[in-house]
C-alpha cells in the first residue's frame, strides 16, 4: 500500500520536473530569439552604414527593437537595453577602416542588458554582439614583353571565420583613375569555395607603381573595401 | 472476542481495498498532466523550429521575399511528422504581412498552442517581424 502511493507520490513529482524543464527550454530558447535579433539588427545597420547610410541608422534601429520587443510580452515587464561601444577604435559602434595597406574592415559593437520579471520569472541577461567583415586585398604583377600580368588575392572573413561573397569588384588605377579590371583583357576569377578568390588580368598601366582595390560585399550585404600596392614579380 | 477480531479484521480489509482503489483511480486521472506538458514541448517545438530558420536569417529573409511557399516547406521539414501547424506574420504594426496561408492543415487538432515570435531582418532596411506560430498534434 505504502509503495503505491510513495510511486504515485514520485510519479507526480516526475510529471512536474518534466514541465518545469519545458518551461526552462522555452525561456532559453526566448532569449536566445531575443539575442539572434539583435544580432540580425545590427548586421543590417552595418549592411546599411558601409553602403551610404548613416551612423545613427544603428541606434534608430536598436531602439526601434528594443520598442517592439516591450510590446510583446504581456505577462510582465520586459526591456531591452543596448550601449553602443565607444572605445577606440569604435564612434557610436561603427569601426570602419577601408586601409591602403591591402587590410579593410567594418564593424559594429553594442552590448545589451534584458531584463524579463513576471510572476514567475526573472531574467536579467547581458550579452553583446559583434559583426565584423574583414577583407585582405593582396596583388602582384610581372611584365613580359610589353604587357603587365596583374594577380589579385582576396579574402573575407565574417568575425574571424572564411566567409563567401556575394558580389567582388577588382579595380585597378592607369593613368590616374580608377578602371573596372573586369573590362580588362584576360580577367579571370576564380573562387576557392573558402573565402578565398583570385583574379587576374592583363592592363596597360605605364606607371611603375600599380594600385589595386577590392570592393566585396558579403552575404549579409555588408560593403568592405581595401587597395593595396601591387608588388612586382 | 474473537469474532469481534475477525470483523475488525473485515473492516481493516474493505478499508484496504478502499484506499487501494481510490489510490488507481488517483492515478487513473494523472494523465491530465502529461497533456499540459505535451502541449508545452510542442511549444518547445515549434520556437525551436523558428529559431533553427532565425539563426543565418533565413526566416527573415523567405518573409521579406514573401516566399510563403518556402516557408510552408521549411516548417515542413523543421516540425516533426504529426504535427498541424498554422503560421501568421505581423509587421511591426501588427498589421498582417502574409497574403496565403503558411499551414498544412485545415484543422489543428487537439491541444493547440501558439507560440509568439519577434525577428528582425539582416536586411539594409531592418524590418520587425512577429510571427505567431499555432500548433497541434494532428491525432
Amino acid at each position: 500500500m505504502a509503495s503505491l502511493l510513495v510511486s504515485a507520490q514520485i510519479y507526480i513529482v516526475d510529471i512536474g520536473k518534466i514541465a518545469f524543464d519545458t518551461d526552462s527550454d522555452s525561456l532559453r530558447d526566448f532569449i536566445l530569439s531575443i539575442e539572434l535579433g539583435s544580432r540580425h539588427v545590427i548586421a543590417g545597420s552595418l549592411a546599411n552604414i558601409t553602403n551610404g547610410g548613416g551612423t545613427s541608422v544603428l541606434a534608430v534601429n536598436l531602439q526601434r527593437w528594443s520598442s517592439v520587443l516591450s510590446r510583446q510580452y504581456f505577462f510582465g515587464k520586459n526591456t531591452l537595453n543596448y550601449a553602443l561601444r565607444e572605445i577606440s577604435p569604435y564612434t557610436s559602434g561603427i569601426w570602419i577602416d577601408w586601409g591602403t595597406n591591402g587590410i579593410g574592415i567594418s564593424s559594429a559593437y553594442s552590448s545589451f542588458t534584458y531584463k524579463l520579471s513576471d510572476r514567475e520569472t526573472e531574467v536579467d541577461q547581458t550579452y553583446f554582439e559583434n559583426i565584423t567583415t574583414i577583407l585582405t586585398v593582396e596583388s602582384s604583377y610581372h611584365t613580359q614583353g610589353g604587357n603587365t600580368k596583374v594577380n589579385v588575392t582576396v579574402s573575407l572573413l565574417n568575425e574571424d571565420k572564411p566567409a563567401l561573397a556575394n558580389q567582388i569588384l577588382i579595380y585597378y588605377r592607369a593613368a590616374g583613375n580608377w578602371r573596372i579590371a573586369e573590362a580588362a583583357s584576360n580577367y579571370e576569377m576564380t573562387d576557392y569555395g573558402n573565402g578565398t578568390y583570385t583574379a587576374s588580368f592583363d592592363a596597360d598601366i605605364p606607371s611603375p607603381t600599380i594600385e589595386v582595390s577590392g570592393r566585396v560585399i558579403d552575404q549579409r550585404q555588408i560593403l568592405v573595401q581595401a587597395n593595396v600596392t601591387s608588388v612586382q614579380i | 472476542m474473537f469474532d469481534q477480531k475477525g470483523q475488525i479484521r473485515i473492516i481493516e480489509a474493505f478499508l484496504s481495498i478502499a484506499v487501494v482503489f481510490s489510490a488507481i483511480l488517483v492515478s487513473a486521472n494523472l494523465p491530465s498532466s502529461p497533456n499540459l506538458s505535451r502541449q508545452q514541448s510542442l511549444a518547445s517545438i515549434g520556437t525551436q523550429a523558428l529559431v533553427e530558420l532565425d539563426v543565418d536569417g533565413t526566416l527573415a529573409n523567405l518573409i521579406v521575399q514573401q516566399d510563403w511557399a518556402a516557408m510552408k516547406q521549411a516548417l515542413d521539414v523543421m516540425l516533426p511528422l504529426g504535427v498541424s501547424f498554422n503560421l501568421t506574420v505581423f509587421n511591426e504594426e501588427m498589421q498582417q504581412v502574409n497574403s496565403q496561408f503558411i499551414q498544412n492543415s485545415n484543422v489543428l487538432g487537439r491541444e493547440a498552442v501558439s507560440v509568439q515570435y519577434v525577428l528582425a531582418s539582416q536586411t539594409p532596411s531592418v524590418e520587425f517581424l512577429v510571427l505567431r506560430l499555432q500548433l497541434g498534434w494532428a491525432n
